[in-house]
């Protein structure tokens, strides 16, 4: 015999949950969906790993050097995003002694700012051209379209 | 030189709480992972566990190690490099769930679950006095928080010690969050004084939670088996069961997906004694269990966290 407890609300970002709204969906903000949670951090990761290694990585060097360091920044990236985690937490606290961010959790404090720590990296991804634009380009629209969807849930009632 | 001997004494000291805090199973990484919880975004977590399990999967030798010896029984045939892989599977598995079980506990967040055996959940929600027994399987700990919840029944657990007093002090004060003072954690080092403790809390109707996949220190074992190996289990459980005269429900909770469980609840299992020798009635109940456990393990190896050597040709071996 099988009985379960089922959820409604299904994602986090407002893009998604403004498709569900629409879809006739709860367009509530849920931390549960494992798609998004891997999408997120996999996009937070590599475009900071792609902005790493474009800092780091001198070109023109052999190979088997290149391919070390790019393994080598996927480490440091990872202790960069720790340490960043810190600052901002202590940021927070900071400015929630100031009067600010006091309603919502840390966490989505910590995501806000974040998210502006990947929007300054996807600009400079922008300035380098290539492929790197294309990525940086592919952060900044993701963002805008959330905002806006935001925007709309807000004025919606949603959030 | 008395000064000079206790200045070292006391270094040595300090030295020796400053490597348990940070050894692996040290009070560190879970007061981080709390940090963690409150502090970053659920966005965040894959790729960060994918780092630590990594971090752990080098670090943990020892753990690691264990699992692979076990999963050369459970999985007969695979090679010992699947078997390194799967032990980093099991690894990743552990970071997900003890991360929920911080989720669960500090922010409060809804899990969705799936019951299978409902019947016999039912049957064990209202009980007068039940044994549950469980393993090393899923997130145990959240299991028992969201059955004190969804059943409104306290229930006792009887954990193996920790070898650091602080990630004791840690993990106890952990559940009697989560579980919201419904739960109340045990540890069986205090020899008979906890059996007649959870014998007279039987009588009196309460629900005992015990792990009995694996024996550490000095605890009552009785011999079983698994997978055709000889492994040596606690009998506690099942003297409890048959001097207490209530029955064995095997119970675990295993991870689904992100923040979903299975509970899965087995046949109870009766301890009686039926005139033979008390050892024959015990034997039985054990080869019950061994075969829950079996069927379990072999579908479920990847969230099997006992990080010990448990088959006795392993032990042998090392």
């Amino acid at each position: 015999m099988k009985q379960s407890i089922e959820r409604h609300a299904q994602f986090y970002f407002s893009l998604p949950r403004l498709v569900a709204k629409i879809c006739g969906g709860d367009p509530r903000r849920a931390e549960i969906n494992t798609l998004e949670a891997w999408a997120g951090s996999l996009i937070f990761y590599l475009i900071s790993y792609v902005f790493f290694a474009a800092q780091f990585i001198p070109t023109g060097l052999p190979r088997w050097q290149t391919a070390l360091l790019l393994v080598a920044v996927a480490f440091f990236v990872w202790l960069f995003w720790l340490l960043l985690l810190y600052i901002n937490s202590l940021i927070i606290k900071m400015l929630q002694l100031c009067g600010l961010f006091r309603t919502i959790p840390i966490r989505r404090a910590q995501s806000i700012l974040l998210g502006i720590s990947m929007t300054a990296m996807a600009c400079a991804l922008l300035m380098r051209g290539s492929w790197m634009r294309g990525v940086g380009l592919f952060w900044l629209l993701a963002v805008a379209a959330n905002l806006a969807c935001a925007l709309v849930l807000t004025l919606s009632n949603e959030e | 030189m008395p000064r000079d001997s206790s200045t070292s004494l006391g270094i040595t000291t300090i030295s020796r709480n400053w490597r348990r805090r940070f050894a692996v199973r040290g009070v560190f990484w879970r007061e981080c992972l709390d940090w963690a919880i409150i502090n970053l975004p659920f966005h965040f977590y894959p790729v960060l566990l994918i780092f630590w399990t990594f971090f752990f999967f080098f670090f943990a030798a020892p753990a690691r190690r264990a699992i692979v010896a076990n999963l050369a029984i459970i999985l007969p045939g695979s090679t010992r490099a699947m078997n390194h892989l799967r032990a980093f599977r099991t690894l990743s598995n552990f970071a997900w769930t003890i991360s929920e079980a911080a989720i669960y506990k500090l922010n409060r967040e809804e899990f969705a679950y799936q019951i299978t055996g409902a019947q016999w959940l039912d049957q064990l929600a209202a009980a007068q006095g039940a044994i549950v027994l469980t393993a090393h399987m899923g997130n145990y700990d959240l299991g028992a928080a969201l059955f004190a919840q969804k059943c409104n029944r306290e229930i006792r657990m009887v954990r193996a010690p920790e070898p650091d007093r602080q990630t004791a002090e840690h993990l106890s004060s952990s559940l009697e969050q989560t579980g919201e003072g419904a739960v109340k954690v045990d540890y069986n080092t205090a020899g008979a004084l906890l059996s007649f403790d959870l014998l007279n809390a039987i009588r009196r109707g309460e629900i005992v939670s015990i792990q009995g996949d694996r024996t550490e220190g000095n605890v009552g074992q009785i011999d079983g088996e698994l997978f055709g190996t000889r492994v040596r289990l606690p009998n506690g459980p099942f003297v409890l069961a048959l001097a207490a005269r209530v029955p064995i429900y095997p119970l675990f909770i295993a991870r689904s997906g992100c923040r979903s469980y299975e509970i899965i609840v087995r046949e109870p299992i009766a301890v009686v004694r039926s005139g033979r020798a008390r050892e024959d009635d015990i034997a039985e109940a054990v080869a019950k269990w061994c075969a829950v456990l079996e069927e379990l393990l072999a579908e479920r190896w990847d969230q099997w966290f006992a990080f010990t050597p448990l088959f006795l040709s392993d032990e042998t071996k090392h």
